[in-house]
């Protein structure tokens, strides 16, 4: 196979932690309740009209996620996940822990980056499950930016934008955490939200793209519950 | 160890044929069937009602035209947008008796005409046992019907026009006859213009009591077009003047004084113009008695409105809903013959009114119920149905059979003291029979053998649980995950009826999933630098395109999709047809080079790739060109009359030559030229392969091309099987195996992926599991005489060719076959001053190389392969067995399960018997010479 050049050693990834202060420890539980808690208020209006109550939900969705990153998780390259070295020469400077005005700056760029390059990749990747190619347009764009903002956000912000992290989150090497299996959750729970597309059932919840974005919430609370506890730093084996 | 995983593999795939065999009887019960003809008996109550011994009412028809129009759904006739004007005028003047005629699933015309002839009620069975059965004993000719008894009184003659499945079950019954083939639905008009033109000829003909007439025009508008389709309206009027025509001729020729017409449809058709399943569309045939004597019934009702809208049972529920059979008893009576002995239809009781007597019509009741009783007799052999008054406990009846037992129980009674009574009674009580007797027999529902459906799905969870034994799973892998998953999921899904009617979207589902996990699995091991054109990706991206071909399934049945987009319907066909010379294109460079490799010295090919100078390539090509380009010109000569629409821009001199061309003989060409190749390349590669063995040099075993061969030449097979429409896919599809090859996949990934694509490609060609959406149009090819084996072959190769094709590049895909072998001699290695890693990328290569070949010709590979698919045919069986065993009283039973039962029946026996275990062998036994 045409593969990428070898790869110089580098230091194992290792879970990320939460920050060590109460507020932290309290807050990470109290943010998938608001989650869940923001789309189940909305979720009514989405399955009258999904586009403009999707569009409605992303801005408290975003603050939501911002809210948790800078509360809850360490910036990328701020070296509280001992051992992580991903600073490069010529690499961004490190954010240094400390006041939260240096994590917002962060939560806002890593919102930036999953509403402007993950949506359209996770929006594709959308069509090439079999979201609607021809229709529904806007309705793919919107879930895929859901999705985004669950699973993408919160990653960008504790590994930044190092190609050979992100490699390893594709291919699920990195080892278990709460971000991380928030993510593979979120992507999960979409995936499984096309099961009751097709039954008989004739309920309007059942229409593009409602039950892919419940899916997608409800996988990101139930993958960030489990990975933060239950699987922490386990790896994913394939073998 | 390893023979006792060979006996189990085998009892496993013995236990799937006899587990469908005894799940069947259970599930289909068997049907007393009363030989011989019908004669008039006694009716065991002349003495005590006074009658005469053989006092038969007298017939009030003489003569009958039995007038079929293929597919006429009672709103063709009745509804507002009706073009029938003239039938309407008739109901409104009271001379036509107008009906909605329930007909029972498998809603396809040669189960109606057996059930319109014979009044019994054809199930899937049924359907199936004539398959099976040789030519001769699946005809009717010898079985009790109208027709028969028609013919049987007073040496009557009957004359046949129209559709050739009437001369195909009743040979050598008719004294004139012109049968069309429904051959081209593309046809409109040719069929039903050589009925028509025996009509007036036929008319004034003496000597026949007997004319039916089967126009196939309107059924084949609704296969091409729809019921919406701008020809449906004309083509009502058309069937409209016919019926002007006969109706003009009864009444003004002295001799159709006693003629009676009837004018029906055979079954519907549902939105898509398709039919054979039970929607209401489909199930919903008009049938309207017509002659001057309805008058007499009519004059004490109020006259019917014509057209009409539709009543309150539904869109094509119009006047009175009688079951089709009703037809045949009811003949029976109005023209005068004993009922025929396997009926189970129930007199039409309006047309009773055409006999003053109110005698008269409970004999004839009593004849229908007496006949109907036999059936039912021998059905419940355990209950008592004596004619003498008897001591019964009616008050709660405890099966069925005790209900009906009590309900001619209550004739019986009611009977011994009808003088006082008054016959209407006696009607009352022995519809009462007659209906329950007629419902009982046709749902059947209470007479499944409940021990052989529980036997049946239990011998299919053997030979799950054998298979299983085999899989001997310690390690819970990826692909071992993925698989039982897959397997789970469905069968908890064939419990849902819309997930088996939609039963596409697990499928696409869980294969896309699985390359997106394939795209994981290869980026864990080294990151593809594009990783957008990453082959996992690439699949994907192929599998979405392939997905969008053909819309299947009920619930966006009629989404748009690529084959009814603008793309092969616009611009005349050009893209169309140069995807599909794009097809054949490749299967012709495929071909030439199995081809140009035999016609090779085999000294000198033994190592080199394909063992071709361009000489040889040159000769591989003219040797194959001819196949190609007959199968070729014979797909645009059949596209041409059977979907002349994709031809239009072909231009009319080639289009002129094309239309000349006879199809049996083409077709013939064709198969037959895929044999000889198939027969000389096998021939050279077995002497290929002795010489191999004799010169006993290393690394001069075979490369296994003459697997590849076989795939290649099936391919164009499947290929001629297939709809010009969805040929261009077998260029998606080869892609897909390209992609495949690429991502050099482990075995038990190769049999899961194998599984995968076999399930979906069979869904990606606009197969479902309903019974109308079975594909006939490439069954009769090279078929000149009926011939219902090849026909049935036929039909499976076309709807499986998907299938048929991933299976084969399974086996390919598992053994590498016709792969390159790459020598790489290990001390020329030290040699060079190459990187180290390059060489241990190399040695890995050939290492990888060393053990493909070696997995060629290990049987072991390939019983694991067969292992892992007999436990999802297994499994699928005892999902779907157990779907039909635990919701056997639910409501979709018929529509739903019991289709979908047989498609498992088609997957688990032709598909699993035929082509993994059958071809599936042949070809890893050649690709390991
Ligand atoms: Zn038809």
């Amino acid at each position: 196979m045409s593969t990428a050049a070898p790869t110089k050693p580098r230091a194992p990834a290792t879970p990320i932690d939460i920050l060590s202060n109460d507020t932290a420890k309290l807050y990470t539980h109290i943010h998938p309740a608001l989650v869940l808690s923001l789309y189940a208020y909305q979720f009514r209006s989405i399955v009258a009209d999904p586009v403009p109550a999707l569009l409605n939900t992303l801005l408290p969705l975003a603050a939501l996620q911002i809210g948790y990153v800078a509360v809850c998780l360490p910036p990328t390259g701020s070296g509280t996940a001992a051992g992580v070295e991903k600073k490069r020469p010529g690499e961004k400077k490190k954010v240094v822990e400390g006041g939260i005005g240096g994590k917002i700056i962060p939560a806002f760029l890593s919102l930036v980056l999953s509403a402007l390059v993950a949506t359209p990749i996770l929006t594709a990747t959308l069509v090439l499950f079999g979201a609607p190619v021809t229709t529904h347009h806007f309705h793919t764009l919107l879930c895929g930016a859901h999705i985004s903002l669950l699973s993408t956000l919160p990653l960008v912000y504790v590994h930044g934008v190092d190609g050979h992290t992100w490699r390893e989150v594709v291919a699920l090497l990195l080892p278990i955490d709460e971000v991380y299996g928030g993510m593979i959750g979120t992507v999960m729970g979409a995936w499984l939200g096309a099961v009751p597309i097709p039954l008989d059932w004739d309920r309007e919840w059942q229409k593009w793209p409602v039950t892919i974005v419940t899916g997608a919430y409800i996988g990101f609370a139930v993958g960030k519950l489990v990975g933060g506890t239950l699987l922490k730093g386990k790896k994913i084996m394939f073998e | 160890m390893a023979r006792a995983d060979a006996i189990r593999l085998a009892l496993a795939n013995l236990l799937i044929p006899i587990s469908i065999l005894i799940f069947a009887t259970g599930f289909f019960p068997y049907k007393p069937f009363m030989p011989g003809l019908a004669t008039y008996e006694e009716l065991g109550w002349e003495d005590s009602m006074k009658w005469e011994k053989d006092a038969v009412p007298e017939a009030q028809f003489d003569r009958i035209v039995f007038m079929v129009v293929d597919a006429l759904r009672s709103d063709f006739v009745f509804g507002k947008e009706s073009g029938m004007e003239f039938v309407h005028s008739l109901i409104i003047q009271g001379s036509a008796l107008p009906f909605t005629a329930h007909a029972t699933s498998p809603t396809i015309t040669m189960p109606r005409v057996k059930a319109m002839t014979t009044g019994s009620i054809p199930s899937f069975l049924d359907v199936i046992l004539n398959f099976a059965e040789s030519d001769t004993s699946s005809t009717l000719a010898t079985q009790d019907t109208w027709l028969a008894q028609l013919k049987a009184k007073n040496e009557g003659k009957l004359v046949m026009y129209g559709d050739d499945t009437w001369l195909k079950l009743f040979p050598d019954f008719f004294e004139r006859a012109d049968g069309t083939s429904s051959f081209f639905v593309s046809d409109f008009t040719e069929v039903d213009n050589n009925v028509t033109r025996h009509v007036p000829e036929e008319l004034a003909n003496r000597d026949w009591n007997g004319m039916v007439m089967h126009y196939l025009g309107l059924d084949h508008i609704g296969h091409k077009a729809g019921p919406l389709s701008p020809n449906m309206v004309p083509k009502q009027r058309e069937m409209d003047d016919i019926v002007k025509q006969i109706w003009l001729a009864m009444e003004n020729d002295r001799m159709h004084a006693n003629t009676l017409l009837v004018l029906c449809g055979d079954h519907g058709m549902n939105e898509g113009g398709n039919h054979g399943g039970s929607a209401p569309g489909e199930t919903s045939p008009a049938l309207v008695f017509i002659s001057r004597k309805m008058h007499k019934i009519m004059k004490d009702w109020t006259p019917f409105q014509s057209p009409i809208e539709p009543g309150s049972g539904g869109e094509f529920d119009y006047y009175r809903t009688v079951e089709q059979n009703d037809i045949v008893p009811t003949l029976a009576g109005l023209l005068g013959f004993p009922v025929p002995r396997n009926n189970l239809g129930v007199f039409v009781p309006y047309l009773l009114n055409l006999w003053d007597d109110p005698m008269d019509r409970m004999k004839l009741l009593l004849r229908n119920a007496k006949q109907v009783k036999k059936i039912v007799e021998a059905t419940f052999p355990s209950k008592c149905f004596v004619d003498t008054e008897q001591e019964m406990d009616c008050t709660s009846p405890k099966s069925v059979g005790d209900d009906l037992a009590c309900k001619w129980q209550n004739i019986v009674q009611v009977m011994s003291i009808t003088e006082k009574a008054g016959a209407e009674a006696a009607f009352e009580v022995i519809y009462n029979f007659l209906y329950t007797a007629q419902d009982v027999m046709s749902t059947t529902a209470s007479n499944y053998n409940v021990s052989r459906l529980f036997l049946g799905t239990s011998l299919a969870f053997l030979s799950l649980a054998l298979s299983f034994r085999n899989l001997a799973i310690h390690t819970i892998s990826l692909p071992g995950l993925f698989f039982a998953l897959t397997l789970l999921l469905y069968g908890i899904l064939m419990f849902a009826s819309s997930y088996v009617e939609e039963e596409h979207h697990f499928w696409y589902w869980a294969t896309s999933a699985w390359f997106f996990t394939l795209f994981i699995s290869s980026s864990r091991k080294s990151w593809f630098r594009k990783f957008i054109f990453h082959p996992a990706i690439m699949l994907l991206f192929l599998l979405r395109i392939a997905r969008r071909w053909n819309q299947t399934g009920q619930k966006y049945a009629g989404a748009p999709d690529i084959v009814h987009s603008q793309i092969f319907k616009g611009g005349d066909g050009f893209l169309l047809w140069t995807l599909v010379g794009a097809t054949y294109m490749d299967l012709t460079n495929r071909l030439s080079r199995h081809v140009a490799r035999s016609i090779a010295d085999p000294e000198t090919a033994v190592s080199e790739e394909y063992g071709s100078t361009d000489a040889n390539r040159v000769l591989g090509l003219i040797g194959v060109l001819p196949l190609t380009s007959t199968a070729f010109i014979f797909k645009l000569a059949f596209t041409a009359r059977d979907a002349p629409e994709l031809t239009k821009g072909i231009t009319s001199g080639l289009l002129g030559f094309v239309n000349h061309i006879a199809l049996v003989p083409n077709a013939r060409l064709v198969f037959g030229g895929i044999a000889l190749s198939a027969a000389w390349l096998a021939s050279v590669e077995w002497i290929a392969s002795r010489r191999r063995k004799g010169s006993g040099k290393r690394g001069a075993e075979g490369k296994g091309d003459l697997a590849v061969a076989v795939f290649d030449l099936m391919s164009l097979f499947l290929v001629t099987q297939t709809r010009a429409q969805n040929i261009p896919l077998y260029l998606l599809f080869r892609m897909m195996v390209f992609f495949l090859s690429i991502l050099d996949l482990p075995p038990t990934q190769i049999t899961l992926t194998t599984l995968l694509l076999t399930q979906t490609s069979f869904f990606l060609l606009g197969n479902s599991n309903a019974i109308s959406s079975i594909d006939l149009s490439n069954s009769y090819n090279g078929i000149s005489d009926y011939n219902i084996s090849a026909v049935g072959t036929l039909v499976f190769l076309s709807n499986w060719a998907g299938p048929i094709y991933f299976s084969l590049a399974g086996l390919i895909l598992l053994g590498s076959h016709g792969r390159i072998l790459r020598h790489v001699a290990e001390d020329e290695l030290e040699q060079r001053d190459w990187v180290k890693e390059e060489r241990e990328h190399l040695r890995s290569l050939v290492e990888s190389e060393e053990r493909v070949r070696g997995r060629r010709r290990d049987w072991g590979v390939w019983r694991r392969h067969v292992t892992l698919l007999t436990a999802f045919v297994g499994s699928a069986l005892v999902a779907v067995m157990g779907a039909c065993l635990v919701l056997r009283t639910h409501l979709f039973i018929w529509t739903v399960f019991s289709p979908k039962f047989l498609f498992a029946v088609a997957w688990g026996v032709a598909w699993h018997w035929g082509v993994s275990l059958g071809l599936g062998a042949g070809v890893w036994w050649v690709g390991g010479w």
